[in-house]
């Protein structure tokens, strides 16, 4: 079992592909064997990263059946064990994706023998998105200190909670207290961020597992070209707010430095924190990974049972 | 989502049951920072009535928090709902009833007072002390003028209000940049003025005043 990380956000343009593909790398070079999944279908571009610009394998293989092991549609980014499952050969859009398709897609991810997982997402909410940000037990989320972009961030985070929330009304037995809730008010299941407050009306004992299940996701955070101007606590405000009014966890990993020279490393076709590895930008990326590692040992892998069946 | 007004003053200004005021007003400033309507935190996570519902919550845990009698009626209240334990609460007015400058000894502190109101009465510092007051900007070199004159020494003053030689010297002779914040000098000027018997709030009033016009804002 390895540690799956999605990496969303909503909006677009934000630096999703860019901390995918750099935290891999950091992740590589401390030796834990690490794919890169490039889940934006219709908007690839994880490979370019990499200064790949064709591949040989990669996500269509699966999708179209000719392989049927996921692990084996993975090429080499060229850093020492660093794969890439890419799907810049993928004709389909992603809103398109059969549903049996992103539940195979998402069991096939569960299943990738290597120690970590991080998860490339495309901008939006749509509901096979967050699907794929919700598979794990954690999800980080991208922001950057401007308003549309907060707003994309807060409306990202509310869709897949409810989605969450919904995932977990269906699965456990929540059934009785739903159609007790039902009789009341109607419309519950949509989009009522009330129903967990019904539920506890209704049957508290019944309220407090659904609150503990929720708790049990970890939304966690990053702040993305952060500059001069930028209010350095907005992170933690940010955490705060989210903790206080959602049932979920919430937490700020850090925020990363706006930098120029992201760009050269691109045009130049090699990884920002190999290229540019003692910048305030990397220092911010390799503080991240520590964060992050501050409070999961990689080397205890969670359980099974910790990542919920969709 | 978890509903603001289910939650206790505490919980919403994110502050333990045993806050001290000083502690309720910066929770209120930095709550007041997240929640107001040119927060980039909280931009677009709440519509404008949610958010003034919300402003309106904090706002009555400011008021209702930091007035003594209210807060002891509201606190009664949660603990009869059982959202809080009693025994926070008593620690609470422990911790309360603990001066901020704990005297070691109070005999002594008595024995101490005696002894500088009778060098009061044998020498003339009341000329001294009325000189000071008269002016409007109090220095610290004025204060240190008083105290040897009454004679008595830094560690005297220790002995009785806590306040380290360190702070005491860095407020005699000045040093504004080893001066504690706003608030503990404030009380530190009070104790020192009280033990030299005259008038604290002249004194506070006139050093402040001094410090303000020596130090860029
Ligand atoms: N910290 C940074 N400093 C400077 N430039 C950055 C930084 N982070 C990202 N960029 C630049 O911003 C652009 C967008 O980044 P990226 O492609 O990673 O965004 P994205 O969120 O994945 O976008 P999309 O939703 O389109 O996939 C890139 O050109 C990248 O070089
Ligand atoms: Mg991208």
């Amino acid at each position: 079992m390895s540690y799956i990380f999605p990496i969303g956000g909503g909006k677009g343009g934000i630096g999703k592909t860019f901390i995918a593909s750099n935290i891999g790398a950091i992740f590589a070079k401390q030796g834990k064997t690490v794919v890169l999944v490039d889940l934006d279908l219709g908007g690839s571009n994880l490979h370019t990263f990499f200064g790949i610009n064709g591949v040989n394998t990669g996500l269509h293989n699966f999708l179209n059946k000719s392989q049927t092991n996921l692990s084996r549609v993975v090429e080499s980014t060229g850093i020492p064990n660093l794969s890439i499952i890419s799907s810049m050969n993928c004709s389909i859009e992603i809103p398109n994706l059969f549903h049996a398709q992103k539940l195979k897609i998402i069991k096939a991810i569960q299943n990738l023998p290597f120690d970590i997982v991080i998860l490339d997402l495309g901008a939006g909410t749509n509901s096979n998105i967050l699907d794929f940000f919700l598979c794990s037990d954690e999800g980080i989320f991208v922001v950057t200190p401007e308003p549309t972009s907060i707003e994309n961030a807060f409306r990202f985070v509310q869709g897949a909670y409810f989605r969450r929330l919904k995932q977990l009304l269906k699965q456990h037995d929540f059934n009785a207290a739903i159609k007790e809730v039902n009789r009341t008010s109607d419309d519950i299941m949509v989009k009522s961020p009330d129903v967990i407050e019904k539920i506890s009306e209704h049957d508290p004992e019944q309220g407090k597992k659904l609150q503990e299940k929720l708790a049990e996701f970890n939304f966690k955070f990053i702040l993305n070209l952060l500059q001069k101007q930028n209010d350095e606590k907005l992170g933690e405000k940010i955490e705060k707010v989210c903790n206080r009014h959602f049932y979920s966890n919430f937490q700020f990993l850090g925020n990363i430095r706006y930098d120029p020279r992201v760009y050269d490393s691109i045009l130049s076709k090699q990884i920002y924190v190999d290229k540019y590895a003692y910048t305030p930008t990397s220092t911010d990326l390799q503080n991240i990974v520590k964060t992050w590692q501050g409070v999961n040992t990689i080397e205890s892998y969670p359980d099974q049972k910790a990542y919920e069946k969709i | 989502m978890k509903k603001f007004e289910s939650q206790t003053y505490y919980e919403i200004l994110d502050i333990p049951v045993q806050a001290t005021p000083f502690e309720i007003r910066q929770a209120y400033k930095s709550a007041l920072a997240i929640y107001n309507e040119d927060s980039l935190a909280t931009y677009s996570f709440f519509s404008e009535l949610e958010r003034q519902e919300v402003l309106k919550r904090i706002e009555e845990a400011f008021l209702i928090l930091t007035d003594q009698d209210k807060r002891a009626d509201y606190d009664r209240q949660l603990i009869h709902d059982g959202k809080i334990a009693a025994a926070a609460v008593e620690k609470k007015e422990k911790k309360k009833a603990v001066p901020l400058f704990q005297t070691k000894n109070v005999v002594e502190k008595n024995a101490l007072f005696k002894r500088i109101q009778d060098r009061i009465r044998e020498t003339d510092v009341k000329g001294i002390a009325e000189g000071m007051l008269s002016k409007d900007l109090i220095s610290g070199s004025d204060l240190r003028n008083l105290r040897e004159s009454v004679g008595i020494g830094i560690e005297e003053i220790y002995e009785v209000t806590r306040i380290t030689a360190s702070t005491l010297k860095a407020i005699e002779q000045d040093e504004y940049d080893k001066l504690p914040t706003a608030i503990y000098l404030k009380n530190f000027l009070k104790s020192y003025a009280e033990i030299l018997q005259v008038d604290s709030e002249k004194i506070i009033a006139g050093y402040m005043k001094n410090l303000s016009q020596n130090t860029p804002s």
